[in-house]
Parts: structure tokens; C-alpha cells; sequence
């Protein structure tokens, strides 16, 4: 079977940081659990500016992938998958307006919907099927998270503790039909049975018509607890399948990188996995909880930062929505030549 | 109990939904919830194990409370004689060559508990305690059979022999020093107690046998 490389990835964050007092500062906000680990807001977080969509992010993370592969790269994509947290249009889905922009006619095309949280990694796993099983040479997978500063800065929303937890950002991956950085193999799986365990509810009205309440995500109550016990071992078990199917230990693993929450389920993952803190990256206190872009965008950063070293066992997880979907990717990473081009 | 004599407001940090909001309470307990827990943390200070055994729950209890029993379950228990003190079992601990061991039992039919008080090299102080609960499994199931507690809590003689010149030989091991395999090694046990009370359950045999003791009198 063709190995398929993860080559590159890079982000975007949009504006300047927001710190935690625009929501902690912010007349009626709801202080009560301030202390508690699970709603402590993170210091910083990123909201898309007022008429940025999500194609603007997505074209914007992957300029740096342009600048270092060159434009005619990422032009001749022939895999181009997009997850979108709140797409712009949503009869249509964003990714042909992303092609439009990148100038790119890919094969495939597909708008993922599902796989949240994870969707990077579930990405990941198509791009690889497509790429090993066809005669596509080339993907880019694109994560725009943009539901921060849209539906969490609304004025009612904004009061709420979980308000402060989410950001937003864009992550971008490139990966080709090559042997450089190999995705040594991925474990995913669908749990129908946890599906409609989260909600976006705006009382008696469907989100789309019109009227006053503000919509809002979130867990039915009756499941909050159930969603917490299926994230706590979610991860640790996709982690511990994919490092089985290579046949390494967890403890192997040199870099996790995961979907981030909350500080709670970063810290329990990577104690379920017996790995130490440091090994384990994420963003959260810059970023808040990305929800699918949380993955790439962290990647990126840590490369930038010198973090990932060549020949590192690079291991990507994460659960969706209320766990409706989980899933992990190993990684053999290897900076490219195009690489050097990073700043 | 009337509260108001006794105020509960006086005592700090109690969590009462008069005083602890629903989602205060839910954000605290999720922070304390990990995906997996140290050993010690556990096992540390305590060490309760539990395990369902198809057999009925009285039988169980009758089989427990009858000390030389523990000949049968336990790894190393043997040859328990009683003594001239009046409910006072010595056997000896094939764990450590040489080792005494003395138990008395209190059982409580009510409420199906047998506490085994024991202690290697000397009875003055019975100081090694394992406090087993027999529940029908009915009740807490909705099977048949008996659910078995079993809680050991680590006395401060774990860690410190108060009779070393007791010891068989001067080098011998102390039953402390296993404390952090007494999860283990009781799992092993209360398997043992699960497969000889099933086995004769099943085959329509009597659960309790006399003391080697009397029967080889």
C-alpha cells in the first residue's frame, strides 16, 4: 500500500488575543465556578473578527504552506477536505468557495461534518484511503474553528461560564502520496449510540428562523456527566489502539497532541497514558478550547517552536461532540526541505 | 436529630445542596474524576476489595465466620489450633517459615460481618484486622449468589514491627513490607473463597468443614 506523509501543516489565529476579562469583566457573568478547574477561563483566546468567515481564516492558514511549497502546490491539491465549526452557508458547506480561493480543482472535494473535535484526525485517515487507493498524489485538510467569537460573544451566551472556554483558529494540514513524514497509521471510530447527546438549542425555535433567543451549544443535562466519563476514556483508548497497531507503548510516544477541552481531560488523558506533562502539548491557556482546529493549529505552533525533533513518534487524538466519534493518528515526523522555509 | 441545636452552618467545609450549588457540586466532582488513579492513591492507606460469588449469601456467611476456613481460601494460612484463651485460634503463616500467626473471630449474623483480628508472633495485640461484609447480591444485583466485602486498613504496625525479637529468624520479612500487594494478593484469595464455595454450591456438597485440628483428634 502507498505510504502517505503528513508534509506540512500551518495555522492562523485571527486578531489581536482577548483576554479572559471580556468575558470575567462583563456585567452579569457568572462567577460561581470561576475556581473549578473545568471553567477557569483560559488567559488568552482568538474570535474571528465581525465579517471574517471561515474561508478567510482557511485561506489565510495556508499561506505559509503557499509560501513554502510554492502556490502551484497547493493548486494542483487533488484531495481538498474542510471541516467547518459553523460554516458560512450552510446549504452549501465551505469547501468549493475554499477551492475558488486557493485556485485549486481538486478530485476530491468533500465538506466533513462530522468528527468535531477530531476531525482533524478523521481527515487524516481520508486523505491517506484516497491517497493510497487512487491516483491522487496530493491533499490538503483544512480545520476553521470560528464559533468563539460568533456564537460565544452573544450578549446573553457571554454571561455563561462556558463561555470563556472556546477560541477560535484554523489549522491546515498537506500530505502526499510520499514516504517523508509517514502517518504510520490511524484508529477511528463512530459511536452512533452517543449521537444527540449535545445540543444547539435557542428555546422553541429552530436555529434558522427568526426570533430573539440567542442560540447556544451544549450537553443535555441528564449527560454532562456521561459525556465526561466517554472523554475521559476515549482518548486513552484510541491513543492506546493506535500505538498497538505499530506496536509501540504509549510511553513511547515523544509528542501528543490532543483536542483540549478543558484542563481536566488534558490532564487525565495524559495520565491514563503515563505520560508526562510536557510530552503532552496544547494551547489552551493562548488559545481556549479550539474544538477541531485545537489539533493542527498546536502542531504547528510546536513545530515553529522547535519542539517536534525529526524521527519523533508524533501521535494525534481526540474525541467529538458529546463522543459521538474518536480517533487517533501515529505519525513518524520528519521536517521536509520545504521546511526550511519555516520561519 | 434536630440541626438547629447543632448547627451544621458552625462546620466548614461540608458540601450540602443547601449551601453548594448543582453546578458548583458537578465542577468540583469532575475535577476530582481522572481516567486512571496511582496505585498508592487507592491502595495506599486502605486496601477493600469485593467480588460476587454464586453461592447463597448465608452459606457464605457461615463458611467465613468458622476461622479454620481460612485454612481452605487463604495462600498461607495453616494449622490453626485453638488455644487456652477461649475463641483464640494459632495457626502459622507459611508466608514467612516459622511465622505464628493468632486470629480471633467476631461475627455479626444481622448484619452478615466477620472481622478476622489477627496478628503475626503474638496475641496481646490483635492488631492486623480484615473486616469482611457478606451482602445477598439480590439485593444489590438482582442476581443470585453473595457480593463479599473485604477492607484491610493499614495500622501503623504495617510499617513497623513493635515485636521484632518475636521474629522466627532475624531476618524474616515483616507483613508489612507487602502492603502494596495486598491488592493483588488478596484478589487471588477471595478468588480462591469464590471458586471452593461455588464448586460446592454446585455439586450439592456442604460449604463448612470441620478444623483439621478436630478431625485429626
Amino acid at each position: 500500500m502507498t505510504t502517505v506523509s503528513l508534509l506540512d501543516v500551518a495555522s492562523y489565529l485571527p486578531g489581536e488575543p482577548v483576554p479572559a476579562e471580556f468575558y470575567t469583566d462583563y456585567p452579569g457573568a457568572e462567577t460561581a465556578l470561576r475556581d473549578h478547574s473545568m471553567f477557569k477561563p483560559p488567559a488568552y483566546r482568538h474570535h474571528v473578527a465581525q465579517n471574517e468567515t471561515a474561508v478567510d481564516m482557511i485561506e489565510q492558514a495556508c499561506q505559509p504552506l503557499i509560501d513554502r511549497h510554492g502556490i502551484a502546490a497547493i493548486r494542483e491539491v487533488d484531495v481538498l477536505l474542510v471541516h467547518t465549526q459553523l460554516p458560512d452557508l450552510p446549504f452549501v458547506g465551505c469547501g468549493t468557495e475554499v477551492a475558488r480561493r486557493l485556485g485549486c480543482h481538486p478530485e476530491w472535494l468533500i465538506d466533513v461534518h462530522n468528527s468535531g473535535c477530531a476531525s482533524f484526525v478523521y481527515m487524516l485517515k481520508l486523505a491517506k484511503q484516497i491517497l493510497s487507493s487512487t491516483d491522487a498524489k496530493t491533499a490538503l485538510i483544512c480545520n476553521a474553528q470560528n464559533a468563539a467569537g460568533q456564537v460565544f460573544t452573544q450578549s446573553e451566551v457571554r454571561r455563561m461560564a462556558q463561555a470563556s472556554v472556546p477560541g477560535d483558529g484554523c489549522g491546515v494540514g498537506y500530505l502526499a502520496a510520499s514516504r517523508e513524514s509517514p502517518l504510520l497509521a490511524t484508529a477511528c471510530e463512530h459511536l452512533g449510540e452517543h449521537a444527540g447527546d449535545m445540543t444547539v438549542s435557542c428555546e422553541d425555535r429552530k436555529y434558522w428562523e427568526a426570533g430573539r433567543s440567542q442560540v447556544r451549544i451544549g450537553f443535555t443535562d441528564a449527560k454532562i456527566a456521561k459525556v465526561i466519563s466517554r472523554g475521559n476514556r476515549l482518548v486513552p483508548d484510541m491513543v492506546t489502539r493506535v500505538c498497538e497497531q505499530i506496536k509501540v507503548a504509549t510511553t513511547d510516544i515523544d509528542i501528543l497532541v490532543t483536542n483540549q477541552p478543558n484542563r481536566t481531560f488534558l490532564r487525565n488523558w495524559h495520565e491514563a497514558l503515563a505520560l508526562p506533562p510536557e510530552r503532552h502539548l496544547d494551547t489552551f491557556e493562548e488559545c481556549g478550547n479550539m474544538f477541531g482546529a485545537a489539533i493542527p493549529v498546536t502542531l504547528d505552533r510546536a513545530i515553529q517552536a522547535g519542539q517536534v525533533k525529526d524521527g519523533d513518534l508524533l501521535v494525534l487524538g481526540g474525541f467529538a461532540h458529546a463522543g459521538d466519534f474518536a480517533g487517533a493518528a501515529a505519525i513518524q515526523w520528519r521536517a521536509g526541505p520545504a521546511m526550511a522555509g519555516r520561519p | 436529630m434536630r440541626t438547629d441545636q447543632f448547627p451544621l452552618a458552625d462546620i466548614p467545609g461540608l458540601h450540602r445542596v443547601e449551601t453548594t450549588s448543582r453546578d458548583q457540586m458537578m465542577a468540583a466532582v469532575v475535577e476530582m474524576t481522572h481516567s486512571v488513579y496511582p496505585h498508592d492513591q487507592v491502595y495506599g492507606s486502605y486496601c477493600t476489595i469485593q467480588g460476587h460469588i454464586d453461592c447463597p449469601p448465608e452459606l457464605v456467611f457461615e463458611y467465613l465466620k468458622k476461622g479454620h476456613h481460612l485454612e481452605e481460601w487463604t495462600y498461607s494460612l495453616r494449622g490453626f489450633r485453638p488455644t487456652d484463651q477461649a475463641g483464640l485460634w494459632a495457626g502459622e503463616d507459611r508466608l514467612e517459615h516459622g511465622t505464628k500467626i493468632y486470629c480471633r473471630v467476631t461475627a455479626n449474623a444481622e448484619a452478615m460481618t466477620v472481622d478476622y483480628h489477627c496478628a503475626w508472633d503474638q496475641a496481646d495485640t490483635l492488631w492486623m484486622i480484615y473486616l469482611m461484609r457478606v451482602v445477598p447480591a439480590e439485593v444489590v444485583l438482582n442476581k443470585p449468589g453473595a457480593v463479599v466485602l473485604w477492607t484491610n486498613c493499614r495500622h501503623p504496625y504495617y510499617d513497623g514491627n513493635p515485636h521484632p525479637e518475636l521474629a522466627s529468624t532475624p531476618g524474616r520479612p515483616w507483613v508489612g513490607d507487602y502492603w502494596d500487594l495486598f491488592y493483588a494478593g488478596h484478589t487471588l484469595e477471595l478468588n480462591n473463597l469464590k471458586a471452593i464455595l461455588e464448586h460446592r454450591h454446585r455439586a450439592g456438597l456442604p460449604a463448612v468443614t470441620r478444623p483439621a485440628s478436630v478431625v485429626a483428634r
